[in-house]
């Protein structure tokens, strides 16, 4: 006799029960991105890798190392995964998270209220000014005397519509790199260079000896928030990776991680902390 | 596109951006007309320069066209940007800094390159002209820069604007490299859009519809021109 095997209605609800659960499974992992990376095991970091000490390469290792590299770090360890650090340029930094080639980032990201409609932010984890930096001879002492003047700066960022809001009118010139829009600075093209005060102060060091000749203006063009970046509409992977950065300033390795890469023995010379990471603070 | 998904052009079509847009086209055309002026006559001489019968004028014909045509436009930019203006004196230096610079330095990058392709253009379209017609001509008792002008450059143009026209199409598309010394043409404009605005899609679709939009132009004026002015054969 051949055994035919046949369902009843009973097995026939228990199997469809099985399928909408998978689905409803397969759909969960799909929504929720921290589920995703926890599956995959990696935490994929988007990093500049051009911007000391936030994220650099280290010429000994030539491996990308920096303050930035160390929260990111500190987040994939508290999430149980490994961490995997891309390098992108400042214009792609949102479109490469929107596109998910990249889980975070990690890039000098300016918490800002625009970006806020494209993409979500953890707490505040750096907070800088932009500044301008001007040569002695040019006889510039502030901001307003930049009105009419040429000012140079990196494309991609916030520094060209803030120094709108503060002088007006001043001729903007952006380029591809900080480097290049030093160059421009120290070749006369411009009468000053915009950008956030910790890239100038490194711009500063830099310039070694040569440095007397510059002058960066006390003057905050903006405060600037840095946080990292996520994407929208990811409350879980939020929460678990604003916790890991509450538990880094707890235990005091947020302070260590700033002394290491910004203190006194460091080219950056600050002397204290300006900020806390337990709030969200937006640039205004 | 926006967090919702939704594309919208009108946001980067009004207000602010679009005059942003329209005079980053406006520049790039700009840029396009003044160095196609201007390397058109230099092309002329340097492919004359490379036909002569003096060596010393062949020699350099042929390591300008040679040093320029293998050396990629982009350091062309910026060696005439970061690097000619501090080998010039300092009164020239503060003259140049004083006149938009950026697009200075692109118009001399953009003539100098396209003037190597151009005269190499025109000297192939001299020599496709017989030589039988050059010897004729100086038969007639014509000199030898007479029997250009008269006879084998009326008859090598017609056949040299097929592929000068196709110069200009690279010129045309060359003109967005100079976004990278901050001249504040077509590209340098839609990336500042986008930084302001976030639209990368809508942004870079209007300027990849306003760079195909010319480039058609001047296609449609060399199928026109191929047409009406056809080469003819002696």
């Amino acid at each position: 006799m051949v055994y035919v095997a046949r369902f009843t209605p009973v097995s026939w609800q228990a199997a469809g029960f099985c399928l909408v659960a998978a689905l409803a499974m397969a759909t969960a992992v799909r929504a929720d991105q921290l589920a995703d990376i926890r599956l995959k095991g990696e935490l994929v970091c988007g990093v500049l890798a051009t911007d000391e000490p936030m994220s650099f390469v280290d010429p000994q290792t030539r491996t990308i190392i920096g303050y930035e590299v160390d929260l990111c770090q500190a987040v994939a360890r508290k999430l149980g995964v490994a961490l995997s650090v891309k390098q992108i340029a400042v214009a792609a930094r949102i479109p490469e998270l929107q596109q998910g080639r990249v889980d975070i980032l990690a890039a000098s990201l300016t918490h800002t209220r625009e970006r806020e409609s494209v993409i979500a932010f953890s707490l505040t984890t750096f907070v800088t000014g932009q500044k301008v930096m001007v040569r002695r001879d040019s006889g510039i002492t502030s901001l307003a005397q930049l009105a009419g003047k040429r000012v140079v700066t990196v494309r991609g960022g916030t520094q060209e519509a803030n120094l709108h809001k503060v002088v007006s009118p001043v001729d903007v010139v952006t380029f591809e790199t900080a480097p290049q829009a030093l160059i421009a600075l120290q070749q006369h093209k411009a009468a000053g260079f915009i950008n956030d005060e910790m890239s100038l102060r490194n711009a500063y060091a830099k310039l070694g000896p040569a440095n007397q000749d510059y002058l960066i203006l006390p003057q905050n063009v903006s405060v600037e928030p840095l946080a990292l970046g996520l994407r929208k509409n990811e409350p879980t992977l939020k929460a678990a990776v604003d916790a890991a950065l509450r538990e880094l300033e707890a235990s005091g390795e947020a302070e260590k991680l700033f002394v290491k890469w910004l203190g006194p023995n460091t080219r950056l010379r600050y002397q204290t902390r300006p900020f806390r990471i337990d709030s969200d603070r937006v640039a205004n | 596109m926006s967090i919702t998904g939704q594309f919208d052009f009108s946001v980067v079509t009004t207000g602010a951006y679009r005059s942003w847009l329209v005079s980053g086209l406006g520049l790039s055309l700009q840029l396009t007309a003044i160095s196609l002026a201007l390397s058109l006559p230099a092309a002329a001489t340097v492919a004359l320069m490379r036909l002569s019968g003096i060596r010393a004028l062949r020699g350099l014909g042929t390591v300008y066209v040679e040093a320029v045509r293998n050396v990629p436009l982009l350091v062309h930019m910026m060696f005439w940007y970061f690097a000619m203006p501090e080998l010039l004196p300092q009164s020239a230096r503060n003259w140049l800094y004083e006149h938009d610079a950026e697009s200075v330095c692109a118009v001399i990058a953009l003539t100098l390159y396209t003037c190597a392709y151009m005269a190499e253009d025109i000297r192939s379209g001299v020599r496709a002209v017989p030589v039988t017609q050059l010897e004729a001509a100086r038969a007639l008792g014509f000199g030898f820069l007479s029997s250009m002008r008269r006879v084998i450059l009326p008859q090598a143009l017609r056949i040299v604007v097929p592929p000068l026209v196709s110069q200009t199409l690279n010129l045309w598309k060359n003109t967005s490299i100079a976004t990278v010394i901050g001249t504040a043409e077509l590209m340098y404009q839609a990336q500042r859009v986008e930084t302001d605005s976030f639209r990368g899609v809508e942004t870079f679709g209007v300027a990849t519809l306003a760079y195909l939009s010319v480039s058609l132009m001047i296609t449609a004026f060399a199928t026109w021109f191929h047409h009406r002015f056809p080469a003819r054969s002696p």
